[in-house]
């Protein structure tokens, strides 16, 4: 199957490989997996405490377009408020690499490794307050 | 189902009783019901086997080349039936993943939120092997490779265990919504040591061409 351009650059250079501190307050990790290939993404976001997302790594265990759609989200969320990267669907991530639809579960996982991330985060900060 | 031809009623048997035609299937008949087996995880493959051969043959396309347009139809939807439901029920991995999806729970759909139902943990597990791995295969490690693939095998055959005695067991008591959710969890394990063995695998062969 043919690859696009997008998606080869992004496999080839992916941007944001790696990991952030788990145990920082401000660190929220998202784990999904999907079981229809058994590949799985791991995205890491650090958020500061106004909700603006700073900074972004990823590590994916799949096939080139499961790479590049978490490669690319984590050029997208970078910068943005944590409600607007709520707002990043899959179609979004599906159009801008012209995903075919046999990869489209590829993008599922990234919008999910998004919500899965934030969600993460809140957690932790909902578990500071109450502490305060 | 009536017959198309006579409207005697064929009772999901693959020929009409009275004059012979192929029979229709009604839409979304299941694998088990085109063996008129009972839907349940214990198959005896030598039997289905021949009677997959059977009905091939009396199935053909070839038999029907003189026939009227609708029954070459029908002999072309039946086989094609026929061979997929062959393919999946003799496979007990596959077996075990259609029949679970006849519990609702369909694991190779790709919607978004449904991959999330893995325990967390078994997901992190799941990156710390994958991790392992893509260092032994920078380092070209083949011995740590196979010796993580030889203990990956083991809890795949366990998984493939767990989730079929939670099978059997939904025979028993179908709506136990406690023993759905264990049977994918369980064969969600399987898919993801499936994976991890596959990567296994091309190492092997790229290490050894
Ligand atoms: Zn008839």
């Amino acid at each position: 199957m043919a690859y696009s351009d997008k998606v080869i650059d992004h496999y080839e250079n992916p941007r944001n490989v790696g990991t952030l501190d788990k145990s920082d307050p401000n660190v929220g990790t998202g784990l999904v997996g999907a079981p229809a290939c058994g590949d799985v993404m791991r995205l890491q976001l650090k958020i500061t405490d106004e909700g603006v997302i700073e900074d972004a790594k990823f590590k994916t265990f799949g096939c080139g377009s499961a790479i590049a759609s978490s490669s690319l989200v984590t050029e997208w969320v970078k910068g943005k408020t944590v409600d607007q990267a709520m707002t990043i669907s899959n179609k979004d991530v599906a159009r801008e690499l012209a995903l075919p639809p046999v990869k489209i579960h590829c993008s599922v996982l990234a919008e999910d490794a998004i919500k899965a991330a934030i969600d993460d985060f809140k957690k932790k900060r909902q578990a500071r307050q109450e502490q305060a | 189902m009536k017959c198309w031809n006579c409207e005697t009623d064929t009772s999901g048997s693959p020929f009409c009783p009275t004059c012979g035609k192929i029979a229709e299937r009604p839409a979304g008949t299941s694998h088990f019901a085109i063996f008129d087996l009972p839907l349940a995880y214990d198959v005896d493959v030598p039997a289905l086997e021949k009677q997959f051969r059977e009905l091939s043959l009396r199935l053909h396309p070839d038999r029907f080349a003189q026939a009227e347009a609708k029954e070459r139809r029908l002999s072309l939807e039946q086989t094609t039936a026929l061979n997929e439901a062959y393919k999946t029920l003799r496979e007990p991995t596959r077996r075990a993943f259609y029949l679970l999806k006849m519990y609702g729970v369909d694991l190779e759909r790709e919607d978004t939120g449904t991959q999330k139902d893995m325990p967390f943990e078994f997901l992190e597990e799941v990156l710390d092997l994958r991790e392992s791995l893509e260092d032994a295969m920078a380092a070209k490690d083949l011995e740590q490779a196979r010796k993580m693939a030889t203990d990956v095998e083991a809890r795949r055959k366990a998984a493939l265990t767990e989730a079929v005695d939670m099978l059997r067991s939904l025979e028993r008591s179908p709506s136990d919504e406690a023993a759905v959710k264990k049977a994918s969890h369980a064969l969600g394990r399987v898919r993801y040591f499936t994976r991890f063995l596959e990567q296994v695998e091309a190492f092997e062969e790229e290490a050894l061409s």
